[in-house]
């Protein structure tokens, strides 16, 4: 782009910004101090997030530039977000399926336990089926007995 | 099947053989579309610089989410003077690359190699205050790893929390990875004053300087999040 | 290919011995060692992969040998587990990542633009080389105790195991750099570098995938670099990253590793797509079905690649929200992945169908595809990947993707581009012999996984339970023919080299530049002039903005069409002829 006159920014947009920047050091060392409960990570990003926007689009010079440039970078963004999303979705509630306690293994124990009991109560031998228990032994013949009646 | 072979080099093309600038490789076809590529190329490399760091957050994130009271605690032994003066430091080394490229789009060489050379002593002066953060952390028996074994009295609380190691393990390679693109950056940089001493550049090429620009905003945009990440929260 | 009796269209010498071209302009070991040439680093890259295909498949070949019995045949457990180690490591790091975009992307892509070359040759070079330090890097590894943790790393083991793993780990963090220099360079070169009136919609669609495959490459790479750089320093230093032991977590391991391993997968096989398009449209000689449809679903799996990585840790103990998430995400690449089968199946339909080797392996890749395809929606279903996980299922799975995808799709490409490549063509019968060696070995060898897999055999595993035997000594035999089919292609490519009958520039009648445009054998600044597109890539009718888009069908004579690259193409093919079909 050289020949063509390239696009200069004006020395006092660089120093304006420049100016901001440090406003900006300034504002986030401040609010540090403040107590902001939950919101202290949030608005510590968003003032990081502003400077470095500032610095894309002034000192890279992005908003001047050819907009490929621009979507590479913000699809870069875009998976570095995605990165750390998706893994705080898993670190997060790493552990929800929250019905594994040692509460909930005694009881599954006493179940198990319970369950033996009953079976023990019932005489074995109940339970055994012998082929006498068929009323026909030759099942074959009798599934083609029923398809013939 | 109308696929023709173009009867003629465009008027461009021609005019670029004619008088073809010794910096304009073969294979381009104009010097626009050589600068376009390098800085396209370049801003292609850093959203790899970007994914790179990325890993680092993420194992930041996911370790500050489990341990909030250590994290916030642990990031209190940090000196945030330093890292403030670091942080101011290092944008306004922003500036002065800007700054350069500012002047070699102007022609004016000896500004571009003065700021250049500013941009090289503000880094160097980042690299030292560094080495004192650093330094203070060694001294006190804070390294990243096995060997963390914090004591004095600003430290001992941290030998009793359980994921304080792991604080000062992402602290360390955040920075020291941060550290090294830094010492690279002042390498290029001094490249980059010394071929501009030589007279290698003017409005017509400048494309190692602007791109050098880039990557050294950033290094700049790195230290922005690393700065409130780090220390301060 | 014989039939094509007609003369290249470019003006050329005929098949002369004097003809300078990029082979011979220059011949010295040291022309080549040095060579900014994208074809010249292509044809390096190639038999450098060549030879890491050849290791790592004889690694395969000895771990289906050790297999073909339970109890030790072959070798002991822990020789078992550093081979399917360095298979995996080889195949997917020094292999299948590099492979069709650092031999085939190399080589056609820039021809196929119209470019003198990729935008920063000398960053390809570098590419080259660093490939190279990382498969020197890898050998260190060797040498040191070699690695046995299998191709993922899997902390803590991998954090506490011997010198080799120290070594692999670094060879990957070398090797990934020759990956974003590829990527780097292809995406600078698709945007910047096309020739004038190579429009985004008139690209080839190989050129797409190597697109969407270049963004893969760009955003993913880093994190394994960022991955390998703190498990060597995990190794080293113990930061207690990874290492429960240390405090640290070793799901997040997996989640680091996977998002680069994941789109990995999307790396191996999209530029397998590309060539796909390209072999599909050229021998069904019919314009490719729905261009945009396959091209911009490239471009969505290389995205949607990036949401779905936590399938792999369905049972790591993620937590279950994210399992689900993971789960649903998983199901939707079927969605771009089932048009792109759709478009080229209808491609095929009523295309004059030209069954040459190329062509073959094509076929054969719409097949394993889906049969991939369609396992891997089963193994992304949560549920049911709880009982298939770690089984044979997934092993086989996954070779039918990236083994009869995109390693079909490589045999495809290298067949289809050789005569370009090397100015000779290979044997056509022997060609043929071997494609269905390759695709009758490939699926008794793998489809008998998916059944022993189904029934509860784990992978990994140097012995096995008696039931498994029958299936598993089927799978072996498999492993053999498919061996035989390899070494078949391998012999008669060397013989092509030497006593190959010429090509001529367009032997399958093609459309695209690089066999529109071009000597037989491309001259070192690829075109004599640079071309001046006016129509898009598979334009077997007449071009549409000449006649109005009519809805061409391809000649129907058996002998092929080679399209006329010179401008007076509407004088020499009748358009009656074409639409009257």
């Amino acid at each position: 782009m050289a020949h063509d006159g390239p696009h200069i920014v004006p020395k006092s947009i660089l120093l304006k910004v420049f100016g901001a920047l440090i406003v900006l050091t300034g504002l986030t060392v401040g609010v540090a101090y403040v107590p902001l409960g939950p919101l202290t990570v949030p608005v510590a990003l968003g003032i990081a997030g502003l400077k470095a926007t500032l610095v894309v689009l002034f000192f890279m010079h992005l908003k001047y530039d050819n907009p490929v440039n621009a979507l590479t970078f913000t699809i870069g963004t875009i998976f570095v977000v995605v990165f750390v999303t998706i893994t705080l979705l898993d670190t997060a509630f790493r552990g929800d399926l929250g019905n594994v306690t040692a509460q909930t293994v005694q009881e599954i124990q006493a179940e198990q336990e319970r369950a033996q009991q009953r079976q023990d109560a019932i005489p074995s031998d109940s339970l055994r089926i012998a082929p006498s228990d068929y009323p026909n032994q030759d099942r074959g013949a009798s599934m083609e007995s029923d398809e013939g009646s | 099947m109308a696929t023709e072979t173009a009867p003629a080099p465009t008027e461009r093309e021609e005019a670029e053989h004619d008088h073809h600038p010794e910096h304009l490789q073969h294979h381009f076809v104009s010097s626009k579309q050589q600068f376009d590529s390098a800085k396209l190329g370049m801003w292609v490399f850093l959203i790899t610089e970007v994914l790179l760091f990325s890993g680092m957050f993420v194992a930041y994130a996911v370790f500050r989410q489990w341990n909030p009271d250590v994290f916030a605690a642990a990031s209190g032994t940090l000196d945030q003077a330093m890292g403030a003066a670091n942080t101011v430091v290092l944008l306004t080394s922003s500036l002065t690359v800007a700054l350069a490229i500012h002047a070699i789009k102007q022609d004016r060489v000896q500004r571009c190699i003065y700021y250049l050379l500013g941009t090289l002593g503000l880094a160097g002066g980042f690299m030292v205050v560094k080495y004192f953060e650093y330094m203070a952390k060694f001294e006190h028996g804070v390294f990243p790893g096995a060997a963390f074994d914090p004591h004095g009295a600003h430290y001992e609380h941290l030998a009793e929390m359980t994921a304080a190691p792991q604080f000062f393990s992402i602290y360390f390679v955040m920075t020291g990875i941060h550290g090294v693109h830094v010492i690279i950056g002042m390498i290029v940089i001094g490249v980059l004053a010394l071929m501009a001493w030589r007279g290698s550049f003017s409005s017509e090429w400048y494309t190692p300087v602007e791109l050098t620009g880039l990557y050294w905003h950033l290094v700049d945009i790195v230290w922005i999040f690393l700065f409130p990440l780090l220390y301060l929260i | 290919m014989s039939t094509t009796t007609q003369d290249a269209p470019v003006e050329q010498a005929g098949p002369d011995e004097e003809e300078t071209n990029y082979l011979n302009h220059e011949t010295s070991i040291w022309s080549w060692l040095t060579t900014k040439d994208h074809k010249r680093i292509g044809v390096l890259y190639c038999i450098s992969l060549a030879v890491v295909f050849l290791v790592a498949g004889v690694l395969a070949l000895l771990m289906r040998a050790e297999l073909s019995g339970s109890g030790q045949t072959l070798m002991g457990n822990d020789t078992y587990n550093q081979v399917f180690t360095m298979h995996g490591i080889l195949m997917v790091f020094l292999f299948l990542v590099p492979s069709i975009p650092a031999i085939l992307g190399n080589f056609v892509l820039p021809l196929q633009i119209g470019a003198k070359d990729v935008a920063f040759p000398r960053l390809n070079l570098a590419s080259w080389y660093v490939y190279l330090a990382g498969a020197a890097f890898t050998i260190t590894a060797l040498l040191t105790g070699g690695v046995d943790t299998g191709w993922t790393f899997y902390t803590p083991y991998s954090a506490s195991t011997g010198g080799g793993v120290l070594w692999m780990t670094s060879a990957i963090f070398v090797a990934g750099f020759a990956n974003i220099f590829t990527g780097l360079n292809f995406i600078v070169t698709i945007h910047k570098m096309r020739a004038p009136g190579m429009t985004w919609n008139r690209l080839p669609l190989f050129v797409w995938g190597m697109y969407a495959t270049s963004i893969v490459q760009v955003l993913a790479t880093p994190v394994i670099g960022i991955t390998m750089v703190l498990l060597i320093l995990e190794q080293t230093l113990q930061i207690g990253i990874f290492d429960p032991a240390l405090g640290g977590d070793p799901v997040l391991f997996q989640h680091f590793f996977w998002f680069y391993s994941h789109p990995a997968v999307y790396i191996m096989i999209l530029p397998a797509f590309g060539i796909l398009s390209e072999l599909i449209a050229t021998f069904s000689r019919s314009r490719i079905f729905g261009y945009r449809a396959i091209a911009l679903s490239s471009v969505a799996i290389a995205m949607l690649g990036f949401l779905v990585w936590g399938h792999h840790m369905f049972v790591s103990g993620q937590s279950a929200i994210s399992s689900i998430v993971f789960s649903l995400i998983t199901y939707l690449i079927g969605i771009p992945s089932g048009i792109k089968v759709f478009n080229w199946v209808a491609t095929l339909y009523k295309g004059s169908i030209w069954l040459q080797t190329p062509m073959l392996y094509a076929l054969g890749f719409l097949f394993m595809f889906t049969i991939g395809g369609f396992t891997g929606i089963m193994v992304g279903v949560l549920s049911v990947d709880v009982h298939l996980h770690d089984t044979y299922y997934v092993v086989g799975h996954f070779h039918y993707v990236m083994m009869g995808g995109s390693v079909v799709a490589l045999l495809g490409g290298m067949h289809y581009w050789w005569p370009k490549i090397t100015g000779r063509m290979y044997n056509e019968t022997l060609g043929k012999i071997a494609a269905g060696l390759v695709f009758v070995g490939f699926n008794l060898t793998f489809f008998p996984q998916l059944v022993l897999g189904a029934r509860g055999m784990p992978r990994r595993y140097a012995n096995y339970a008696e039931r498994f035997a029958g299936l598993h000594q089927l799978s072996t035999v498999g492993s053999q023919i498919l061996g035989l089919g390899l070494f078949l292609i391998l012999g008669y490519a060397l013989w092509s080299l030497a006593y190959g009958e010429k090509a001529p520039a367009n032997p399958w009648g093609a459309t695209t530049l690089e066999w529109t445009n071009t000597t037989a054998v491309p001259i070192h600044h690829n075109f004599e002039r640079i071309p001046l597109v006016t129509r898009g890539p598979y334009d077997f009718h007449l071009a549409d903005e000449v006649f109005g888009g009519g809805d061409g069908e391809a000649l129907s004579d058996d002998v092929p069409q080679i399209p006329d690259p010179a401008p007076s193409a509407p004088s020499e093919t009748d358009p009656t002829e074409s639409a009257g079909v």
